[in-house]
């Protein structure tokens, strides 16, 4: 599943240990959902989604 | 997180530590429970009624022992996954657990096979517990690797 998780957090200026630390993840987490090769559950879409004050479609796409 | 021992949660931690309680455990209960069937029938001799062997009753007292190592690693695994909270990590730990197990029957097969055919024990076969450990373990350091 493509998603712009990397310029989202680029735009905010964090790094891949900040964008973790707020959702609650490793670092590997997020760098793994980024890279596209881990879809996250909807549980952490969500927490995603709230964090950068978005709908979860304009985040993740099919 | 690197899975470095510096960068281990306590959960990661207390889990690994249970392991190696687990691993050594498969040790003593697999290596010390075939040396006990004797002194134990010189001690009690009504558990060999059949005059030198072993009653199944003892036997399978004994080998229930093993047992034990196996079902606290399923619960270590379990407690571990359920208290998790990154679903990336719960990830990798159960790639890295089927592997381990894969690679456990694996060598299962080919022991057997050895066994079958010289007629003698294999002597790593006794370690099952402790080679799904060790094997569990590199699954999931060339697991994480593939993700850098």
């Amino acid at each position: 599943m493509k998603n712009s998780l990397r310029v989202l957090r680029a735009e905010r200026g964090w790094s891949q240990a900040d964008l973790a630390e707020k959702l609650g993840v490793s670092r590997q987490s997020v760098n793994a959902i980024e890279t596209e090769r881990f879809d996250p559950s909807l549980p952490l879409a969500f927490k995603l989604a709230k964090l950068f004050e978005l709908p979860i479609e304009s985040i993740f796409e099919e | 997180m690197s899975f470095c021992n510096k960068n281990l949660t306590p959960l990661q931690r207390r889990t690994m530590q249970l392991m190696g309680g687990v691993m050594l455990l498969t040790v003593v209960t697999n290596l010390s429970t075939p040396s006990l069937v004797n002194p134990l029938v010189d001690v009690f001799p009504w558990l060999s009624p059949q005059g030198g062997h072993p009653s199944a009753l003892l036997v399978g007292t004994l080998s229930a022992f093993s047992v034990l190592p196996v079902l606290l690693a399923v619960w270590v695994a379990g407690r571990y996954l359920k208290a998790e909270p990154d679903e990336f990590v719960r990830t990798l730990v159960v790639r890295a657990l089927l592997w381990g197990f894969a690679v456990t029957m694996a060598g299962n097969a080919v022991a057997g096979v050895f066994m079958n055919v010289y007629l003698r024990p294999f002597p790593l076969t006794v370690l099952n517990a402790d080679v799904f450990f060790i094997s569990t373990g590199i699954s999931f350091r060339l697991i994480q690797w593939s993700y850098r």
